[in-house]
């Protein structure tokens, strides 16, 4: 794969416990400015550890973690983190989730009450949450939730966006609709240079051929890095793009990675 | 009975009544039978107790004295506990060192301390303020570190992904994080203290809700007895209802806090 | 990574840490009461030594035996009344309907305060006590219980309903052991209530109705403040009431943990 690096991962290993489980060993990775490469492997895999570490809520037990080159010593707001059961502040609105990073954080310095004002707006309206400013968390469904989610993350303007299985609470059809949301929002169509990059989590193979330019399949016990797997399918992808007989191989292939674990995982 | 009338708030209030109806019903029938007012006036009596005692204002000033007590008491806890259990639920250490003292004076009911605070500060307004303060401080100094340590760690990681400085991260995420525990503490604290009220303005003070039943106890004036008696129950259902009306306004989408 | 044993360090450390609070604020207590120059202060010297003699005279053990029996007499005619009745509420809405008026409106009025009526019918003597434990610790078990039965997982029910159970049968082999752990937690909640009661009511009745008579660890306290005017062992009532307390909470937890070991703490 072509393009500068942005994140760097060597070697990367994360034990818990002194003598515990050993959550990842040994991940090399390169992670390229403005792709979207997605982890897909079984629970256990540690790739949520992974995340983590990228994110640097935790630190690794062995090896690096790098941004620019630049060894990431916690977290901060270039690399904005979407939780699995999106952790809106339920006492805040949408706005008020929104704003909350520029508000009390380090990436709104320098705005002023008005630039965040300007700046959650334009966000709200790019990520089709129009009208609902005033709402709180506990009146949204899920889909919405999750729409606040990435507003409020990308609010900050992040240069590198973590996602941990950010659908997946989401039923399925509603998944659908916020896979292409999310590419558009990412903005699929523009080039790699302009686009933020993104690491992307989950579980469901489908979902990750949809969206990856790149593939990470990891197995688990210990977790560990298998194949990264390009997915050249042309974008911007919509649902012909599931259809496409190159889709379906490219899932095969991952799947057949992952399979045998994946069913151990039912008998244990 | 038309289902109409069965379900929904109309037919709540409809069964209220009626149960209400029937227990009047057997009182009545009960102090008939005894035929002894000082022992067991009859509703009517009663309610003739109320009306004097409301027109003439008496109820509503010890009323007053002992709700003026609560609210200070429950100031004074509040300030007191809530500090330190937000300090102690973020810090192990704290906990670990002030958790030991709390342990061994929770058991030691507040009510337990009457004799000898009556011995250190005499009878009048300041004893029965102490007891309820204590009291209500030790079940709202529990809730707020439950509360602090209940908090979602993912709340948190997002705020530090954002970049937010720890100081920022305590007031502006754990503090309104932890809210809708604390209110649910408070209520505990009220419910904790107005028992003690009775006990401690009983024994201890010269006016309020509980002088005014023993007062009237030793008269032998029953009727009078119970009204105050209906009077500490009525605000403290008033209280309940108004902390949880202001955990719904301030804490909305709290899940149903209820008290057990 | 060392596997090594926890060293002695590792668990020193938390224990040295928590007794030195209590330790420390007992050591200050001492030295500034005595520093005070009053006599009558109590000191931990002079409570440990009252304590002993009132151990050794009898009188201590006697007071809280009297004050436990009132308590337990009281608690299981609460649990005898309170527990079918909550069973029955939470089970059927049409009890609850008609019996949760009254509940609710009497709940709010402490046990504490129904204690003149309870002179009043009783006199100053244990009946009057035991009335006053019964109904105190009468609400928490009620309505933990009706809590604890309304909790059952209604497609349980169902399942038995279709197994052909009669509604009774139900209560008696879902609904029951279901609502076990809440019926749990309201004992021991009630345990509580009715100590405090206890104590409260002895107490009162030690201050209004004079010195004698009534007994139990309350009305003992009072007399210490009220005649002999002995500080120190008021302080031991004091903490033989707290230690009562904890035992009574101990001893109940454990029960509960040994009648249900699947519930969760």
């Amino acid at each position: 794969m072509n393009g500068r690096v942005k994140l760097k991962l060597e070697g990367v290993g994360k034990r818990f416990d002194a003598g515990g489980t050993i959550a990842v060993q040994d991940v090399t990775l390169d992670v390229v400015q403005g792709e979207f490469l997605v982890i897909v492997g079984p629970s256990g895999c540690g790739k949520t550890t992974l995340l983590n570490i990228l994110a640097g809520l935790e630190a690794p037990s062995a090896g690096s973690v790098a941004i620019d080159a630049r060894p990431i010593r916690g977290p901060g707001p270039e690399r904005g983190v979407m939780f699995q059961d999106y952790a809106l502040f339920p006492w805040q609105t949408v706005w008020g989730n929104i704003a909350f990073g520029l508000r009390h954080g380090p990436a709104g310095d320098g705005l002023g009450a008005a630039g965040i004002d300007a700046r959650v707006r334009s966000t709200v309206e790019l990520v089709g949450l129009a009208g609902s400013e005033r709402k709180y968390p506990h009146q949204l469904s899920g889909g919405m939730r999750q729409r606040v989610a990435l507003a409020r993350l990308i609010a900050n303007e992040p240069e590198v966006l973590l996602m941990d299985e950010p659908l997946a609470a989401l039923d399925a059809q509603t998944r659908i609709i916020l896979q292409e949301e999310l590419l558009r929002i990412w903005g699929q169509d523009r080039p790699a240079s302009e686009r933020r990059t993104v690491v992307f989590i989950t579980h469901a193979i489908d979902e990750a051929v949809f969206l990856a330019d790149r593939v990470a399949v990891m197995t688990s016990h210990p977790g560990r890095l298998k194949a990264v797997i390009d997915v050249p399918l042309p974008r911007p992808r919509n649902d012909a793009t599931r259809a496409l007989a190159e889709s379906q191989a490219l899932a095969q292939r991952i799947w057949g990675l992952i399979r045998d674990e994946a069913y151990r995982a039912t008998v244990t | 009975m038309t289902t109409a009338i069965r379900h929904g708030r109309f037919g709540t209030a409809f069964a209220y009544m009626r149960t209400m109806a029937v227990f009047v019903a057997a009182w009545w029938a009960l102090a008939l039978w005894t035929g002894n007012p000082a022992l067991l006036p009859t509703p009517l009596e009663v309610l003739k107790a109320i009306v004097a005692l409301a027109s003439d204002l008496e109820l509503f000033l010890h009323a007053g004295i002992s709700l003026w007590r609560m609210l200070l008491s429950l100031a004074l806890a509040t300030v007191l506990a809530v500090p330190l259990g937000v300090a102690m639920g973020l810090s192990r250490v704290l906990d670990g060192l002030v958790d030991p003292v709390v342990e061994i004076l929770r058991p030691i009911s507040g009510i337990a301390w009457i004799p000898l605070a009556l011995f250190i500060l005499g009878v009048g307004n300041a004893l029965p303020v102490f007891i309820m303060t204590y009291a209500a401080f030790f079940p709202i100094l529990l809730g707020t570190v439950a509360g602090v340590r209940g908090v979602d760690r993912r709340l948190i990681d997002a705020a530090r992904t954002m970049g937010v400085p720890h100081r920022r991260i305590v007031a502006r995420v754990v503090v309104p994080a932890a809210l809708p525990s604390l209110l649910v503490a408070l209520r505990l604290g009220v419910a904790s203290s107005w028992t003690a009220v009775v006990a401690a303005e009983l024994i201890g003070a010269p006016s309020g809700l509980g002088y005014a039943i023993e007062w009237y106890r030793e008269l032998l004036l029953t009727p009078q007895v119970m009204t105050f008696i209906a009077m500490i129950g009525l605000l403290g259902y008033l209280f309940d209802r108004a902390l949880r009306a202001l955990a719904q306004r301030f804490t909305p989408w709290a899940a149903d806090a209820r008290m057990s | 990574m060392s596997t090594a044993l926890p060293s002695t360090r590792s668990f020193a450390l938390p224990a040295a840490r928590s007794v030195a609070l209590p330790i420390a604020l007992v050591v200050v207590w001492q030295l500034a009461g005595a520093a005070s120059g009053n006599a009558r202060t109590p000191l931990p010297t002079h409570v440990l030594a009252a304590a002993l003699q009132l151990i050794e005279s009898g009188e201590l053990p006697l007071a809280l035996l009297q004050s436990l029996g009132r308590v337990f007499t009281g608690f299981a005619i609460a649990a005898a009344l309170a527990i079918p009745l909550g069973l029955a509420m939470g089970s059927f809405a049409g009890v609850e309907r008609n019996v949760d008026p009254l509940v609710e409106s009497f709940r709010p009025i402490a046990a504490i305060a129904i204690l003149p009526l309870a002179i009043l019918w009783l006199g100053t003597g244990t009946p009057a006590a035991v009335l006053i434990v019964a109904y105190a610790a009468f609400f928490p078990i009620v309505v933990n219980t009706v809590a604890g039965a309304k909790r059952i997982n209604p497609t349980l029910l169902r399942a038995a309903a279709t197994m052909g159970l009669s509604r009774l049968a139900i209560v008696r082999t879902v609904v029951v052991p279901g609502a076990l752990p809440a019926i749990g937690t309201g004992l021991r909640i009630a345990m509580g209530v009715a100590w405090t009661a206890i104590v409260a009511a002895e107490l009162a009745v030690g201050a209004k109705a004079g010195g004698g008579g009534s007994g139990g660890i309350g009305q003992m306290m009072f007399v210490f403040y009220a005649y002999s005017i002995e500080l120190n062992r008021i302080v031991v009532c004091m903490i033989a009431v707290g230690l009562v307390a904890l035992a009574l909470d101990r001893a109940l937890r454990a029960a509960m943990r040994w009648a249900m070991p699947w519930a969760a703490r």
